[in-house]
């Protein structure tokens, strides 16, 4: 399960945001990730409070707070699962 | 097993294979191969006979032999190519050569296992120069694609995609346009807009069928086989995750996509990227140029 503070953004992950949505290369692996708009939000304010993140999504895309946190925690566990996401150094 | 080697494998190589050496150029871009063998230098100029130059080169690499063998090969077939970076430079190894370019350094050093098999020798050759090429663009402001390259009405059309995507079947369907090649274009930045090089690098098509030039780049187009002909304009990060991901490097360090996706964007947003999709028939060209 996904919690504040254990992950950071992968230093072997080049990135670039175009036109609102981030462009992922896996360095290693050559794989490409292109994110909406909503997942490139979060990936740029990864290291920022979940609940934070959550309050903003909510108020700026008129969704519930429940359903945004929801589907938070969803795109960071498919970044963590992906390899995008790694294990903050304690 | 794996033959694993660090700089000190190449502090003491031995002599050179021989005295011979000739200088390869792709898109201006060249590297001398020094060392040679006398079969291998005769291999070397038979098989990179369009590419041969005389211009000063911006890499020298020096053939010596190595160990008898590197990295085992791959149970599925696969050619084996794996880079690390030590902080005296890179080191390149597959099943029978171990390459190394100091960091910083214009002159690298490449071990064959087999020197005195000249088409297996060739064989490591070429993807050390593919290495080195595709450096030496990014250096310069350009990258390399995996891609068939195709010449129309004096522009450059670069058909992309993963293997199986259909790049040899686009290029065999387009006998009568020039054939820059239908595995890797090398692309660089001039002041006219972007350019498209021919390559010397192994595709499915023979090496004789390409023509030797540089075109101003007129499209991408990523393919998709499908049973009608149609065209569809991408933008945006999709747009250049789509080229991207079609750029060959062996392995990449984080500097390397650092570069490459900003020259990508503006490639792409330069000449425009869309999605044919194509079925086994030259109609394609109508909806393109």
């Amino acid at each position: 399960m996904y919690e504040d503070g254990r992950y950071k953004r992968n230093p072997d992950v080049s990135w670039r945001v175009i036109e609102g949505q981030a462009v992922l290369v896996h360095n290693r692996e050559g794989e490409i990730e292109v994110l909406n708009e909503v997942g490139t939000y979060l990936w740029e304010h990864a290291d920022e409070p979940l609940e934070q993140l959550v309050g903003n999504i909510s108020r700026d895309y008129g969704v519930a707070p429940e359903e945004a946190r929801r589907d938070a925690l969803e795109f960071y566990e498919s970044m963590v699962a992906s390899g995008a996401l790694v294990a903050a150094e304690t | 097993m794996d033959f694993h080697v660090g700089p000190e494998h190449f502090r003491e190589p031995g002599a050179p294979l021989g005295g011979a050496q000739c200088t390869v150029a792709v898109g201006g871009h060249s590297v001398r191969f020094s060392g040679l063998s006398p079969e291998l230098h005769e291999a070397v100029l038979s098989r990179y006979a369009l590419f041969l130059s005389e211009i000063p080169p911006l890499h020298t690499v020096t053939l010596c032999a190595g160990a008898p063998a590197y990295l085992a090969p791959a149970p599925d077939g696969y050619l084996r190519l794996e880079e690390t970076q030590r902080g005296e430079g890179r080191i390149l190894l597959s099943t029978g050569m171990a390459g190394f370019w100091p960091s910083g350094g214009r002159d690298g050093l490449l071990r064959l296992s087999q020197p005195g098999n000249a088409r297996f020798a060739l064989m490591f050759l070429e993807n050390y120069l593919r290495w080195v090429i595709a450096d030496l663009a990014l250096e310069r402001g350009g990258f390399v694609l995996h891609c068939a390259g195709l010449v129309r009405g004096g522009k450059a059309y670069l058909f992309f995609g993963p293997s199986g995507a259909g790049k040899t079947t686009v290029a065999g369907l387009s006998g009568d346009h020039i054939l820059l090649s239908d595995d890797l274009v090398l692309l660089t930045r001039g002041a006219d807009g972007w350019r498209a090089s021919t390559t010397p690098f192994w595709g499915a098509l023979a090496q004789e069928l390409k023509d030797l030039g540089t075109y101003p780049l007129a499209g991408l187009y990523r393919l998709i086989q499908a049973p009608q002909h149609a065209l569809r304009p991408v933008s945006g990060a999709l747009a250049v995750g789509m080229v991207a991901a079609c750029c060959p490097f062996v392995s990449d360090p984080a500097q390397r996509h650092d570069k490459l996706l900003p020259l990508v964007e503006e490639c792409s947003r330069s000449v425009g990227v869309q999605e044919l999709r194509f079925k086994k028939d030259p109609g394609f060209w109508d909806l393109i140029a």
